[in-house]
């Protein structure tokens, strides 16, 4: 039994919402909310200004398990969430092997299954993400698999994607792409624009998604299917999406929380933390990504969080791969620099209510008798991220240091608690 | 009061160095362009500093020049190239540097084919740093030796124009020139087959032209670029021969013009593709001079970083 008193409820479905209750759990459900609740027996958590929210869930994080288990594993990258208020991951396919059957599907769930974090697998859209034949989907859905996309390879045949969106509309299933043509970006590294050409390395033009996302919605229109669009970056993607939507074609969109922060004038120190895809584009790229979430066009934010030991970071810039990890640092990095376009009920909403609509999941409810999938957390308690904290196994983040205004509590999900 | 020292202990592009700084290597260089021209070229300032001239991309005049000097600054020497390093044994950068740095090494001039390795370098070690050409990204000393040479034949740059002719997208040489040129308040343009300009040059505050007697006709001073075959992945033009109709420049066309325009190349010259030998080895130019330079510019940077270890 838990008992956490006087928080301020957070969920915009709930009758409590914006009100400051206390809250009971018990054997994994919420069993009372009430102005005042004395239960004796209850373990008390008591802490002054504290929010609670329905668990946030974080869509496309890199695992690295199986085959990349020095990079992160099932136990770290649950640690990693937790500790970043997430009580459930949609996971990438792209470990080693390709989560492209049911086995895979089954290897994840039968795994996490003990754990506190929800995990929701996103099978493979096309064998070993290789991009030429279209997978077993109907059986990764029938196991337990989302969504599907190629992960961090986008899918780059147009005819590939036509029959991907097809074949999954039989079941309703979603396909989830993260545009970038490779052709066209070739061997970038960094956004294209005046800070590329400064430091003399090619760039990734905001073309490279542009049309991606334009053939996409192309596609969807013509298959009638259902897609997601992931890691929007740029000003003009944006739009299209906003188009596409407003004819009624069923496309969802998100961007990752590095994104709405950082440009690529952040690179002009060659810091390779700060590699990463799609690139950080301009200020006018982010005023429309904001723009973007704040009338719907972008539906949440994720963490894109990709972890990568030193050996594949610590490099000259051209050569380090890209990729950041972020599931710890989502919340506390939106909390504290986006907090004057949005309100906390709106970054909720990004964080726990909106993935869960485009996956289908059924989002938690903060009322009595319902399952507790919660997150704790104190919006305005300062803290400094140091580099022991970091409970990803790899630490290739470009926040070591910085110090972020509010701070994951805990969460309560599957019957347990992890409470700092 | 003009400054006596350098504001940076690394010498890692022309971006990060203020006009002072041009400036002070400069009247520097001009002392040592008269050191090397006495009969003993040779002083002591750098003697018991060791230099490690780390090249790992092929270079011939810019690592001769380093090396000259060096020695005649009295430094003690050592060279290491990427033909017979251990890094195609999977040694990194840093692990190769520390390595030699434990030999007791003070400064480091290196060559590298990834921009910004140099700057790397500087984060991660104490040695002052000289950056000799980072892939695309910088190539200063020899920005500096082009504007000095300049200045030699045209006295202040300030509201001169210089076009720079050829490859810029492949031009680490083109991207500090621009640098360089703009802090002394000089115009610049590029010129050359789209293709080989990148996008956003003009972000920059360069003019961009298409049309090499346009440019010619603008300028005072030309400096033309070699065409990198071996830096080019991709085809960004159909031929030499057609590069060369279109976009060499030949004495013909040089005599067409009303005014004098100054030649420069930084070498090695692809004679009869990009510069015809009767223009290299015409009066306008001043490529052997800029070759002289070179020693001086090098000797003055190596100097100032030395006396800015000193402190």
């Amino acid at each position: 039994m838990l008992l956490l008193k006087n928080v301020l409820i957070v969920c915009p479905s709930s009758k409590h919402h914006n009100k400051k209750r206390d809250v009971l759990i018990k054997n994994g459900l919420i069993e009372k909310i009430r102005t005042k609740i004395d239960a004796p027996k209850a373990k008390v958590v008591k802490i002054a200004g504290a929010v609670l929210s329905p668990g946030w869930l974080d869509v496309g994080a890199q695992i690295g398990d199986p085959g990349f288990e020095h990079r992160e594993d099932i136990h770290s990258v649950a640690a990693a969430a937790a500790a970043g208020g997430f009580t459930g991951l949609a996971v990438y396919p792209n470990s080693n092997p390709v989560v492209q059957s049911k086995s895979e599907v089954l290897y994840l769930k039968n795994n996490t299954k003990e754990g506190i974090i929800d995990f929701y697998p996103i099978g493979a859209v096309s064998k070993n993400c290789e991009g030429t034949d279209i997978t077993e989907m109907y059986d990764m859905h029938h196991t337990g698999a989302v969504a599907f996309s190629d992960g961090s390879h986008p899918v780059q045949s147009n005819g590939l994607m036509m029959r991907a969106l097809d074949y999954a509309k039989g079941f309703e299933g979603l396909i989830l792409n993260r545009p970038q043509d490779k052709s066209i970006a070739a061997k970038g590294q960094l956004h294209e624009g005046a800070v590329s050409t400064a430091l003399g390395m090619r760039g990734i033009p905001s073309l490279a998604e542009e049309m991606m996302v334009q053939r996409d919605i192309n596609l969807v229109e013509y298959t009638d299917s259902k897609l997601h669009l992931a890691n929007i970056s740029c000003a003009g993607a944006v739009g299209m999406i906003q188009k596409a939507k407003a004819k009624g074609l069923k496309v969802s969109a998100s961007t990752a929380v590095m994104n709405l922060i950082n440009t690529d004038e952040d690179v002009l120190g060659f810091d390779s933390n700060y590699k990463v895809l799609p690139p950080l584009r301009e200020k006018s790229d982010q005023k429309e990504l904001i723009k973007g979430l704040k009338n719907g066009s972008i539906d949440f934010i994720n963490s894109n969080h990709t972890p990568l030991e030193g050996e594949k970071k610590n490099l000259e810039f051209p050569y380090a791969d890209f990729g950041a990890i972020g599931l710890q640092t989502t919340f506390a990095i939106l909390n504290t620099h986006l907090r004057k376009h949005f309100e906390l009920e709106e970054l909720i909403n990004f964080l726990a209510i909106k993935p869960r609509e485009v996956l289908h999941i059924p989002v938690p409810e903060i009322e009595e008798g319902k399952e507790a999938n919660l997150t704790l957390f104190h919006p305005t308690e300062k803290w400094q991220l140091e580099e022991a904290d970091i409970l990803s196994k790899s630490k290739n983040s470009p926040y070591i240091g910085d110090t972020f205004t509010g701070k994951v509590l805990g969460i309560i999900n599957k019957g347990k608690s992890n409470l700092y | 009061m003009a400054s006596t020292e350098l504001s940076t202990k690394h010498v890692l592009g022309i971006k990060y160095l203020t006009v002072d700084d041009i400036n002070l290597i400069f009247e520097t260089a001009e002392n040592f362009k008269e050191v090397i021209n006495r009969p003993i070229k040779k002083v002591p300032s750098l003697r018991d500093v060791t230099v490690a001239n780390l090249f790992f991309e092929n270079s011939t005049r810019t690592k001769l020049s380093f090396e000259l000097a060096e020695k005649r600054l009295s430094a003690d020497v050592v060279n290491f190239s990427a033909s017979s390093s251990s890094l195609k044994k999977g040694e990194t950068l840093l692990d190769t540097v520390n390595n030699i740095l434990s030999m007791k090494v003070d400064m480091v001039v290196i060559r590298h084919p990834a921009p910004g390795a140099p700057a790397y370098l500087a984060k991660h070690i104490d040695a002052n740093i000289i950056n000799a050409g980072d892939g695309t990204h910088e190539h200063p000393t020899q920005a500096l030796l082009d504007a000095f040479s300049m200045r030699e034949k045209l006295g202040d740059l300030k509201n001169k124009k210089i076009a720079i002719f050829g490859d810029i997208l492949h031009s680490r040489v083109a991207l500090s020139n621009i640098f360089c040129l703009q802090k002394l308040g000089a115009e610049v343009a590029v010129c050359g087959p789209p293709t080989l300009i990148p996008k956003h040059i003009n972000k920059l505050g360069v003019k961009v032209m298409y049309d090499v007697r346009t440019a010619l006709e603008w300028c005072d001073v030309a400096n033309i670029l070699r065409i990198q075959l071996e830096r080019q992945e991709i085809k960004y033009f159909p031929s030499l021969r057609e590069y060369s109709q279109y976009f060499g420049i030949n004495k013909a066309l040089l005599n067409s013009l009303d005014t004098k325009v100054v030649i420069m190349h930084p070498g090695p010259i692809n004679r009869g593709v990009e510069i015809t030998s009767d223009v290299a080895d015409s009066d306008q130019s001043i490529i052997l001079q800029q070759v002289e330079n070179g020693v001086a510019i090098r000797m003055a940077i190596l100097y100032l970083l030395a006396a800015k270890r000193d402190k």
